[in-house]
């Protein structure tokens, strides 16, 4: 049951982060996303991935916080017929998630370590993700460089 | 419940805010409603994945998630100090002005 309603929630937050005019409501209902995703995560006995989810979360809501501070212009209000109107259309959303069900796969990698995992089958996508984050790293620094040269 | 159907509802959600709304935050925020959607769909596939190989994507995911919240931010700074503005109309206005205004300079010349 409190799976649930666990989703309901997350589908109505998705809505309001969506739907609220205002940047940083819709900042707070996207924490409430976040939230409620490593909740879920933490009653399906994914902890691991509820704490990760936890910190990334927090991290970018940290930022997001700041930058829509920043950026939000003259706020329009929503009202609160469209608010209701949100919260229905997310439960309304959130049920062929409860009601409905797909076949499960059938259990075929399981047994597998973690190490294994990444470094023999994924490995590829490992050295490909530390290439991006390595060009994003020096695309920061040449556009920090240009940024004081310009400065000088 | 079955949380691949949660997490295309939630993908669903992202791609129409992606579509429709003009603000770069609001963009932002649906990208990061994909990425979620993206990330519920791998840690519930676990137990037909293996534990390891579901850990494995999921460290994936979420780095992958955080270059490109990282990215998307900058840009969005960037572009707000450049042009004043974040809203997407506002923007391809600016530079249709911009286009024009070095047509008729041309011309002139």
């Amino acid at each position: 049951m409190i799976l649930e309603i666990l989703s309901v929630g997350l589908i109505i937050s998705a809505c309001l982060a969506i739907f609220l005019d205002e940047a940083v409501y819709s900042v707070a209902a996207l924490a409430g996303t976040f939230f409620l995703t490593a909740l879920l995560y933490a009653f399906n006995g994914a902890l691991f991935v509820a704490i990760f989810q936890f910190a990334v979360g927090a991290g970018t809501l940290a930022v997001l916080f700041l930058s829509g501070e920043m950026l939000s212009e003259t706020p329009t209000k929503t009202s609160q017929k469209n608010l209701l109107l949100i919260t229905v259309v997310g439960v309304l959303l959130s049920l062929p998630a409860i009601f409905l069900s797909i076949s499960e796969t059938p259990a075929a990698l399981s047994g597998i370590s973690f190490g294994e995992a990444l470094w023999d089958l994924r490995a590829v996508d490992v050295v490909l993700q530390g290439f991006v984050i390595m060009t994003v790293a020096l695309g920061i620094v040449i556009v920090l460089h240009e940024k004081r040269k310009g400065e000088k | 419940m079955d949380y691949v159907i949660l997490s295309l509802i939630l993908l669903a959600i992202g791609i129409y805010g992606l579509l429709t709304k003009r603000h770069l935050l609001k963009v932002f925020v649906s990208v990061e409603l994909i990425a979620t959607a993206a990330t519920l769909n791998f840690v519930m596939l676990v137990p037909s994945l293996g534990k390891g190989l579901g850990e494995a994507f999921l460290i994936l995911a979420f780095s992958t998630d955080t270059c490109v919240s990282g990215v998307i931010l900058a840009l969005l700074v960037i572009v707000h100090k450049k042009y004043g503005t974040s809203d997407i109309g506002d923007l391809v206005k600016i530079e249709q002005e911009k286009e024009e205004a070095v047509k008729v300079s041309e011309v002139e010349a």
